[in-house]
């Protein structure tokens, strides 16, 4: 079959062309290059004698303690995936299959992970349950016998990343959940199968491929763990690579082939793990083959002892996620004397955390009054904080609007030659990062380009000055291109094939076919993706510490400055409880952003032309009460 | 008006299209009917330009289009899906290829209306999603927004088939009356016989990438001439030997050897055969009650023959009844064995 096209010169023919190169300079520029230049550099290493030796740092990595990372990167990985796999589906399972009592409350308890993660999350865990906390401070006052550091080191991480990690539960588990076929269910009751029977037998085995593909991202994010490692102390790969990229060959054995390494064993690793799910994938999923498909039913626990039990478990999940987010926004109008107490001073209530400034007053080890002119400073008026969250908005905001353009520019490339070539190569092109952990990406970004010999972007240093600024976006912007690939490309296939057709029948060019049908049809799924990007990204730590300078001080790393250098020789008295207000700000501008992508965005236009008419009345209504009124 | 000239469509190695020969005239109200994957959407879509041949040629009104860009054909084209935009309103909609021809704002509002009030579609319906529309409607704005640029010709791909079975009898009527008024005309694809039958002026039937008979639909089910279109169009029986045998020897001009079929409605239970006729006897198996009329499965020995009678509430037969079937040999269609059509 050849399909007619017009054979001439046109606008559309030339942004093909330029996007063709865009994304060959792309692929080649910013992500096959820099990684190329890290594996190298393995081999790259010389020994004590000064004679090039290319094995020297994997006999470094045999010998050493180098090792112990990997072994411990393991260890945590393993134990995430059983720990939130108990967590995530009990989570799941309790707000969407069993009928609890309170389950809106609950979800939204489960859910808050999707508004407050990253740094945030660790750091308010920190607030919380590290020795000098305010919880194990309470429990210490309540028991004396207590282990005050109990929440530091391995403990800490897994805990932590235990209820960080199941959002990914929350988004793809219910909606597995919920997309069974309450026949089913019904049947096998109806054969005789006791509730938990019709659970293991029925409902689980439709879940399995979502669980697996959780499973596998759980691991990988366990492997890859950086913030809470890095901030909880526990030695993994991640916080050790960046703690090499950035060390010098005068203080330790080539630490960059060392990190480099390390890098290459993450990304083995993740290679190993994907093509085992995408194996997986292609086996093919359970599908419903029902054709009037039921709408699930919550199952009530008949037996009083389990359903007790159930309730009990599922508010003690709700309290463990909800207590950090309540008492950060508490402590968040706290002065800084009781966060510091860490006790709850219900007599005095402050919004300085927020915005304001006041001097600080202390005393010197020398006997003397001192004071530290605006020393206690809101989040909106602490240059540090506003200039991180400030970078952090920009760079995050321009990285996701980057990732989703070019992402929804090649989709439609890619199902305009969906049996072509051009089109598969292009989408393993963007997948390609994922094969990648980010840490490798963002070091060999970091290793690559610093450097004034790179002549595609014009012998810049991009890891110099304001430039890392731009490497930063890049950094952020590749990282994002699979997840947003594969979201961007699901909501492709809900696009009527009959629609390009009839739009081209009524005599519209590819361009505008694009701009007025297909775009508008995808674009609740692509500032979802947006939303989705900017939020992991605002808060994001693993690029943030690798590409940490006093020109790319995101968010995450002023966060963690924050908890280092708290009340030190009077400066920065109030770092805890403007910590507290950035989280709760942060939790405000992702809750917002969310609310307006999947509640708002999804709305079809059916949707919103009725949400207007209702306004209206309304409207007609309230001026007519005022004319009656009048009257 | 349209002349199909030895067209020819490949898919790869797959022919999917055989030197295809259609003419339609100004006017004509066309079906492709055929079971799926014979050629008849592709046929259509050759017509509307999705689809270039490899040769033949598509002529329309003395002017070849095979070439020609879609947006250049003047072809209005109502899909199956109706292909709305989901994110403009019914008034976008149908001005969207007006749009397109950069026509000015008030002639646009004017022929919006214009078609709106033609296919029945008030002014509020027009500043609705089409979602908040009901199928029918939908179709009503599918065939509006075809019409508002005022095409030579208009497609209609499979249009009913979404809809349930009461309105799409209720919707085939609105359609025929439409294509009336406009005067248009209209190539309809379907593998509906019974809309194909009601609908068209005349009707193509194809297999396998053929086109097997082109006729009036009562050429077409009463004079099918391949042993395809005769199984396709309408139930049938078909006679087996020692029925022929017996109508041979009271001397019908048929051939034992040949395939022998007779519709349903051509036979009779019970009632006194006419000179020239076979009557066989056989029992009642099976009644399938359809309310005008009824369905009876007879088993006459050799072979169960199915047999339609107008229900008048009276002569009404039982299973197991014992019955007689009269058959008329002129109404049987004979077929040489080995010939199944043109596709064979």
């Amino acid at each position: 079959m050849t399909r007619i096209e017009d054979r001439k010169l046109q606008p559309e023919t030339l942004l093909r062309i330029v996007g063709v190169a865009f994304f060959a300079y792309l692929f080649f520029g910013f992500m096959l290059l820099p990684c190329l230049n890290t594996l190298t550099s393995i081999f790259n290493t010389k020994n004590a004698a000064g004679e090039r030796d290319p094995l020297a740092v994997i006999r470094f990595f045999l010998a050493g303690n180098m090792s112990k990372y990997v072994w411990n990167s393991l260890k945590l990985a393993i134990l995430l995936v059983i720990t939130v796999n108990v967590v995530g589906v009990s989570i799941v399972l309790l707000t969407e299959y069993f009928d609890i009592k309170g389950a809106r409350i609950l979800r939204m308890g489960y859910m808050t992970t999707m508004i407050y993660s990253g740094v945030a999350l660790v750091t308010g865990y920190m607030f919380l349950y590290a020795s000098d906390g305010i919880l194990t401070t309470a429990f210490k006052n309540a028991f004396p016998n207590m282990n005050p550091t109990w929440f530091s080191g391995f403990n800490a991480v897994l805990f932590t990343m235990t209820f960080a990690c199941t959002s990914n539960h929350m988004l793809f588990l219910r909606n597995a959940i919920r997309g069974i076929d309450y026949n089913t269910v019904e049947a096998a009751r109806n054969m005789g199968a006791r509730p938990f029977k019709v659970l293991w037998k029925v409902v689980f085995p439709t879940l399995i491929p979502t669980m697996f593909s959780l499973t596998v991202m759980t691991f990988i994010t366990g492997l890859c763990a950086m913030s809470a490692p890095t901030l909880l102390g526990y030695d993994s790969i991640n916080p050790e690579i960046v703690r090499l990229a950035g060390s010098s060959s005068a203080d330790e054995a080539f630490p960059q082939a060392r990190a480099a390494l390390l890098s290459i064993i993450l990304a083995m690793f993740t290679i190993i793990l994907l093509t085992v799910l995408s194996a997986y994938e292609r086996k093919g999923h359970y599908l419903s083959v029902s054709k009037t498909k039921a709408r699930l039913q919550k199952q009530k626990i008949d037996n009083p002892v389990w359903n007790v039990l159930a309730h009990i478990y599922a508010y003690v999940l709700f309290i463990i996620y909800m207590t950090p987010v309540v008492m950060i926004i508490i402590f968040s109008f706290q002065t800084y004397s009781a966060i510091r107490m860490k006790k709850l001073d219900l007599q005095h209530w402050t919004t300085i955390n927020y915005y304001g400034q006041e001097d600080y007053e202390y005393l010197t080890n020398r006997g003397k009054y001192k004071t530290r002119v605006g020393s206690i400073s809101g989040v909106f008026s602490n240059e540090a904080t506003l200039g991180g969250i400030k970078l952090s908005f920009i760079l995050s905001a321009l990285a996701a609007a980057l990732a989703c353009v070019i992402v929804v520019v090649a989709c439609n490339y890619i199902f305009k030659k969906r049996n072509k070539k051009s089109g598969v190569v292009l989408e393993y092109a963007l997948l390609f990062p994922w094969l990648l952990p980010t840490i490798l990406i963002c070091y060999s970004y970091r290793t690559y380009f610093n450097s004034d010999s790179v002549w595609y972007v014009g012998n810049h240093n991009l890891y110099y000055a304001q430039n890392v600024r731009l490497l930063i976006i890049m950094a952020y912007t590749v990282t994002k291109l699979p997840f947003s690939l594969r979201m961007i490309k699901a909501s492709f296939y809900s696009i009527d094939e009959e629609l390009e057709d009839a739009a081209k029948n009524l005599g519209a060019g590819g361009l505008r076919t694009f701009l007025k049908v297909k775009l508008p049809i995808i674009l609740p799924s692509v500032l979802a993706v947006f939303a989705l990007n900017f939020n992991a990204l605002f808060t994001e730590y693993d690029m943030s510490a690798t590409f940490a300078s006093s020109y790319g001080t995101s968010y995450a790393m002023v966060i963690q400055a924050m908890c280092a250098d708290e009340g030190l020789y009077g400066y920065n008295v109030n770092a805890s409880g403007r910590r507290c207000a950035s989280t709760v700000f942060i939790m405000i501008v992702s809750g917002i952003i969310l609310y307006l992508v999947y509640g708002v965005g999804a709305r079809d236009l059916g949707e919103r032309l009725e949400a207007r008419d209702r306004r209206r009345k309304r409207r007609e209504k309230i001026a007519a009460m005022f004319r009656k009124e009048a009257v | 008006m349209i002349k199909l000239n030895d067209i020819v469509v490949k898919f790869g190695d797959f022919t999917a299209l055989h030197d295809i020969n259609v003419h339609v005239k100004e006017g004509e109200f066309f079906t492709f009917l055929g079971p799926s994957g014979c050629g008849k959407t592709t046929t259509l879509r050759t017509i509307t330009g999705f689809i270039e041949p490899v040769s033949g040629s598509v002529v329309v009104k003395d002017r070849d289009i095979t070439h020609v860009p879609i947006e250049d054909r003047n072809i209005g084209i109502v899909f199956q899906s109706y292909a709305l935009f989901p994110t403009m309103t019914v008034y976008d909609n149908i001005a969207f290829g007006l749009k397109i021809k950069k026509m000015k704002k008030p002639e646009i509002d004017k022929k919006v209306r214009e078609i709106a009030r033609k296919v029945d579609l008030s002014d509020e319906q027009l500043m609705k999603a089409v979602s908040q529309l009901s199928g029918g409607q939908q179709q009503r704005v599918a065939i509006a927004r075809a019409l508002v640029t005022e095409p030579a010709i208009i497609c209609m791909d499979e249009p009913l088939s979404n809809l349930d079975a009461k309105l799409r009898v209720q919707l085939r009527n609105e359609l025929k009356q439409m294509q009336k008024e406009f005067g248009i005309t209209t190539i309809y694809v379907t593998h509906d016989q019974e809309e194909a039958l009601t609908l068209s002026d005349r009707i193509a039937v194809f297999n396998k990438g053929y086109i097997e008979q082109i006729g009036t639909p009562n050429e077409v089910y009463n004079f099918s001439k391949t042993e395809f279109v005769c199984n396709f169009i309408g139930d049938i029986n078909r006679l087996s030997g020692p029925v022929v045998r017996q109508m041979i020897d009271a001397g019908a001009e048929l051939k034992e050897t040949w395939h022998n079929y007779i519709r349903l409605e051509r036979m009779h239970v019970n009632v006194e055969a006419q000179p020239g006729q076979t009557v066989v006897s056989g029992t009642v198996t099976r009644r399938e009650y359809y309310g005008l009329y009824i369905k009876y499965y007879i088993d006459i020995g050799c072979q169960t023959v199915k047999v339609i009678e107008k229900n008048d509430g009276v002569r009404i037969y039982e299973e197991g009844q014992q019955v007689s079937v009269v058959i008329d040999p002129r109404d049987v269609m004979a077929y040489p064995p080995g010939e199944k059509g043109a596709a064979s």
